[in-house]
């Protein structure tokens, strides 16, 4: 397994070239691959979801429209996927479908499933995997398998940036890790919040103390405290500034 | 309360006197470039590193005194809260993490008893007090209810070392209360350690029952007392203190409490609530004012910086902190604080993500197994209420560290081999740990 990460040491193999890194120079060199990708922003994006019974969840003025794999086989396939004007679709990196969503015109999000703990070479072995598929993945979204570890997923998060330098989006699931944590993220080449953007601040208590939705606001403060410039993305890939 | 004492205290070694700022407010007094023994010069090897930050300059100049082992300046400490790279602030508070500790990493088994949350104060950040005895949700524990929190761990044979107590200031019991409650406690396990009553609480049992602080800790300290937890202290800055917590003792008060206490002998830690309504340069004012304290007594063992719970309390519309705020506080209090041995992240309010993650920005406790906290669970943190040692290890080693069992005063309990930590996870801990922010 070889791979050539853009614009860092690319005569040097991945493996070797991070094998002694410490927590911080990966950091360093996962955020310099992301702005060199994308530039030194962070983003968020109002987005809906299509349910299998063609309901959506999320405001109807959002910017982006997905749909999650496991709601696709209900909907009646890809072009009425598409007439619905969903653009994203959400899958597990093993998902079959995948393909034929990013042939159907759709980008495609990949859920990358990891357990805190696993050997760092196994890890790296599956992203040369990833790497190498054979249809264009928009973003990859690191999702922990039970209990994730802080450190454990940053250092995923810098693995999945440097091995991955096809895919322009590396997104933290603010549902997933909290915002504590999907906040660090950025600084180990992340580059969108992946949560529901609301227009109210959630209450985080009892059982709502999980409630992953963030305001605009929030999401802005997030990502300007990582030390980015707070983007909001728009319809038709417009990027605006966020400066509130 | 109004014996000073700036003297070395016997049972503790003095740090070296390098801090003239001591007890000032004042920017302009904090002046300090003395040089620290015990701190040797590291091989300068970090040169290659990249920012964009406009205070790249000063933070170059901050590492350089860093590795030359001088005292950081008021002026230092703001420039490094401005630094906007956190890799190269987390990698130098590393540095001088590993310097002082290796890889080793600390926690302890501990109880920790709430015993009331009725309280006079009405700290404007608190969730967990009730202001009258009739109070939606206010308790009080009998004796008996609290000892039997000690009985049942001791039945369970849970070899707890420490029992960590801190309760709302309540205006109806007796200061019999207090030392019944610690002697009752030292009958169960005499063994055990009490680490007990913030020196707010302190200020008030002095105050309420008309004695000195001196007085107040020895009668504790016949009762079973150990040392002092390092809660209270919050924000030193009057306008703050003014805002969030006008009726309990002020700054001076705080810091009096914990010098009587030092000079007595007693071990002590310190706290810093961050994340509500102050500035970067009260966080670092908050910070010397302890490092100068340190620098007369060398009492305190831990600095424990505690982030903001925003929820079900007067401050809720407040943001509370960030994760990478919680990284960079852990990592300027690491660089700021030369002369206290111990920076804690205290997981029960970090969420034991940032926790993990601290250990490597500054961090070397994890704190403790816990076991019943109601104060910051008050306040909306989604942390379980205890993590069963297992698991802390398995954090510590996941983390690239070494764990060491301690105990309060940072003896050697366990390590290596006789830790426990291949012990596969308790069910219902697995799942309380699935998802904290």
């Amino acid at each position: 397994m070889s791979i050539e990460v853009q614009g860092f040491e690319a005569t040097a193999s991945l493996p070797e070239s991070i094998g002694g890194l410490d927590l911080f120079a990966l950091g360093r060199r996962a955020s310099a691959a992301r702005d060199a990708r994308v530039g030194r922003r962070g983003s968020f994006v109002r987005a809906r979801q299509l349910l299998a019974t063609g309901a959506w969840r999320g405001p109807r003025d959002a910017a982006e429209a997905f749909i999650e794999e496991t709601d696709f086989d209900l909907t009646g396939g890809w072009a009425a996927v598409r007439s619905a004007g969903v653009g994203l679709f959400v899958a597990a990196t093993d998902s079959p479908h995948a393909r034929a969503a990013a042939q159907a015109g759709l980008r495609v999000l990949l859920r990358l499933p990891y357990r805190a703990g696993e050997d760092e070479p196994a890890r790296l072995e599956r992203l040369a995997a990833l790497a190498e598929l054979p249809f264009a993945t928009w973003g990859v979204m690191p999702a922990p398998v039970g209990e994730a570890y802080g450190l454990d997923t940053l250092r995923l998060f810098a693995l999945c940036r440097l091995a991955l330098p096809r895919v322009a989006h590396l997104l933290a699931d603010v549902g997933a890790l909290g915002p504590r944590l999907a906040q660090m993220a950025f600084g180990f080449g992340a580059d969108e919040l992946f949560a529901p953007i609301v227009a109210e601040r959630a209450l985080r208590l009892g059982a709502n103390a999980h409630n992953p939705s963030l305001t605009r606001k929030e999401a802005a403060t997030l990502i300007r405290g990582a030390g980015l410039l707070p983007c909001e993305r728009l319809a038709d890939g417009v990027i605006e500034e966020v400066t509130t | 309360m109004n014996d000073q004492n700036s003297g070395t205290l016997a049972g503790f070694p003095r740090p070296p006197t390098t801090d003239s700022a001591e007890q000032s407010s004042s920017p302009s007094t904090r002046q300090n470039s003395g040089t620290l023994a015990g701190f040797p010069r590291p091989p300068t090897t970090d040169s290659a590193e990249q920012s964009s930050s406009p205070s790249t300059r000063s933070f170059g100049q901050i590492r350089d005194k860093i590795r030359a082992a001088e005292v950081l300046s008021f002026e230092d400490g703001v420039a490094l809260y401005q630094h906007r790279n956190l890799m190269e602030l987390g990698a130098l508070a590393n540095e001088v993490r590993e310097r002082m500790h290796g890889d080793r990493t600390y926690f302890n088994r501990n109880l920790h008893i709430n015993a009331t949350n009725v309280c006079e104060a009405s700290c404007r950040f608190c969730s967990f007090a009730r202001l009258q005895p009739g109070d939606t949700a206010a308790y009080t524990m009998s004796l008996d209810e609290a000892w039997g929190k000690l009985r049942a761990r001791v039945a369970a044979g849970d070899p707890i070392t420490e029992i960590h107590i801190v309760n709302g200031l309540h205006p109806g019991l007796s200061f019999d209360y207090y030392t019944e409650l610690l002697a009752g406690l030292k009958r169960i396990q005499p063994s055990i350690h009490l680490k007990a009553f913030t020196a707010v609480e302190i200020f008030y049992f002095a105050k309420k029952f008309g004695m000195t602080i001196e007085g107040v800790l020895t009668a504790l300290r016949a009762a079973g007392l150990d040392s002092i937890p390092g809660g209270g202290a919050e924000i030193f800055a009057p306008r703050v203190r003014k805002k969030i917590c006008d009726d309990k003792c002020n700054a001076d008060e705080w810091l009096e409490v914990h010098r009587v206490a030092h000079r007595m002998g007693l071990r002590s830690n310190c706290t810093m609530l961050y994340g509500h309504i102050e500035s970067a340069e009260e966080r670092v004012d908050h910070m010397l004012r302890l490092r100068a304290l340190q620098d007369q007594t060398g009492g305190f063992q831990t600095f424990i910086p505690l982030a903001f719970h925003p929820d079900n309390n007067a401050l809720m519309k407040l943001p509370g902190p960030t994760g990478v705020e919680d990284l960079r506080t852990y990592a300027v209090a690491r660089l700021l604080l030369h002369n206290i041995p111990h920076v804690k992240a205290y997981w029960i309010m970090l969420g034991i993500k940032t926790a993990q993650t601290a250990l490597w920005f500054g961090a070397d406790d994890l704190d403790g197994t816990v076991q019943e906290e109601r104060i910051y669970h008050m306040a909306g943190a989604a942390t379980p209420q205890v993590m069963h040692p297992t698991e802390i290890v398995r954090l510590i080693q996941n983390a690239g560290r070494t764990p060491v069992e301690r105990d309060t005063l940072y003896n050697v309990v366990a390590e290596g081999a006789a830790l426990i930590s291949d012990k596969p996870f308790r069910r219902e801990v697995r799942r309380s740990l699935e998802v904290v922010s």
